[in-house]
């Protein structure tokens, strides 16, 4: 009798090429690709478990946290074990992809994406998601996709409520397009301030990540072309009609013109305040914040009091002293990468 | 003429609560002026104190975005629903 002859490289996609758009010839593109994460929490866990198990043959996984208990309502990818072992979340993510696809490639780095680096993450990219949580790293995105010309696809999630928009460099309107400017410090609600569920989070990387099947499968007609907005409680999908954004002039970005946040000249500046066990962030050029509305968001997060001149949280181990022209002082690390996601989780950037 | 204002969740907070709020305008700029009068800390969040929206919001009626159409000077017809869009930051 005959041995079952071994599995061939292609089998476990069997039922992905058998849909005709992705068909074989979309499959050996997807296992030629090359995407970058950035941020692998909810929606990255979620961009990461679909595109490995996809077959996209290498995938560049990019975070800066570590993994806490409240992650695994919603972050796909990890489990108690990896709470208990304290890892970054870039290592548990590339640790438990692998066992679900051995033959693909998963690079993994434990870094703040930032102007320094953020060219070197792009390197042999074909296209950039979004599963960041702030919009200091989204501008950031956008500027690198712009020069360096490779598709992203924004995502955004807090609450039930839901964004995403693909952007192609010069054929779509971008972030910068659709919003003139990141919101100022504080101005928006977090997922630690305004709590999150987990299905809108599956919903919006879905979407993101079957944005990315129709990109690297070569079939960028059937990208969408709007913006994507879901409001799962209130059961609300609105999609809104982007054309003539870019014709009406497009964005400095779009133009070619300038890229402040890929130059350094906008985003936040940080600097260790040694012998304070403490990091200060600064905003430049960004609007100031209501103190007391940040401090209604965050009731319930931590100690909060305030006055007119500040705001302070107390959480866990850490003390946030926060100012309304956006600047804080993050006591409790000398860590810059924590510090802004410390500041990212709780005041919003 | 009556409109609706569609708030997202995160702003409902600053009007008790409300989903969307029945508002008589004929534009949309009649339809922010009333807003501010009747929920302040709500239009705050909206427009800045130069009267312009803010720039990570995003207004739309219908299914079109205000430059679409003629900016905070669009006219408004009953039914019309007028939705403010902050930008959605986490992840």
């Amino acid at each position: 009798m005959n041995e079952p002859s071994p599995p061939g490289p292609l089998d476990r996609y069997v039922r992905q090429m058998r849909y005709s758009p992705i068909g074989e010839e979309g499959q050996r593109r997807l296992l030629d690709s090359r995407v970058l994460i950035c941020g692998c929490g909810a929606l990255g866990s979620v961009l990461a478990n679909t595109l490995a198990r996809a077959g996209v043959g290498h995938l560049r996984i990019v975070d800066r946290d570590f993994l806490e208990l409240n992650n695994l309502q919603r972050q796909v990818l990890y489990d108690e074990q990896d709470v208990e072992a304290g890892i970054p979340k870039a290592i548990a993510a590339q640790n438990r992809l692998r066992r679900i696809n051995s033959q693909i490639e998963i690079e993994a780095f434990v870094a703040d994406v930032a102007p320094a680096n953020i060219a070197g993450l792009l390197e042999g990219v074909d296209l950039l998601l979004d599963g960041t949580d702030n919009f200091e790293t989204r501008f950031l995105l956008n500027d690198a996709s712009l020069k360096f010309r490779i598709p992203w696809v924004y995502g955004g999630c807090v609450g039930a409520e839901g964004q995403t928009m693909t952007i192609l460099p010069g054929e779509t309107p971008c972030l910068r397009c659709l919003l003139q400017d990141a919101p100022p410090p504080g101005s928006t609600a977090t997922c630690d301030s305004a709590g999150i569920v987990a299905p809108i989070i599956n919903v919006i990387a879905s979407f993101q990540a079957c944005e990315a099947l129709k990109i690297l499968a070569g079939h960028r007609e059937a990208i969408s072309r709007t913006l994507n907005l879901i409001e799962m409680w209130d059961n609300r999908l609105k999609q809104i009609n982007l054309d003539g954004l870019l014709a009406a002039g497009g964005c400095p970005g779009c133009r070619g013109e300038e890229y402040p946040w890929l130059d350094g000249q906008r985003g936040s500046q940080t600097a260790v305040l040694c012998g304070r066990n403490s990091v200060q962030l600064s905003f430049p050029g960004r609007e100031s914040l209501s103190l007391e509305m940040l401090a209604r968001q965050l009731e319930g997060v931590g100690r909060v009091t305030s006055n007119r001149y500040l705001l302070r949280l107390a959480v866990d181990d850490y003390l946030l002293t926060v100012f309304p022209d956006g600047r804080a002082i993050i006591g409790g690390t000398e860590d810059v990468a924590e510090a802004r996601s410390l500041y990212a989780r709780y005041i919003g950037n | 003429m009556t409109i609706l204002v569609q708030i997202p969740p995160v702003l409902r907070y600053e009007c008790g609560g409300a989903r969307e709020l029945a508002v008589a305008a004929a534009t949309v700029r009649a339809a922010l002026l009333q807003l501010k009068r009747d929920y302040p800390d709500l239009y705050r969040n909206v427009c800045d104190e130069t009267g312009a929206v803010r720039r990570h919001v995003n207004l739309f009626v219908n299914n079109s975005f205000l430059y679409q159409r003629d900016g905070l000077d669009t006219e408004l017809v009953s039914g019309d629903v007028l939705h403010i869009m902050p930008a959605v930051s986490g992840g």
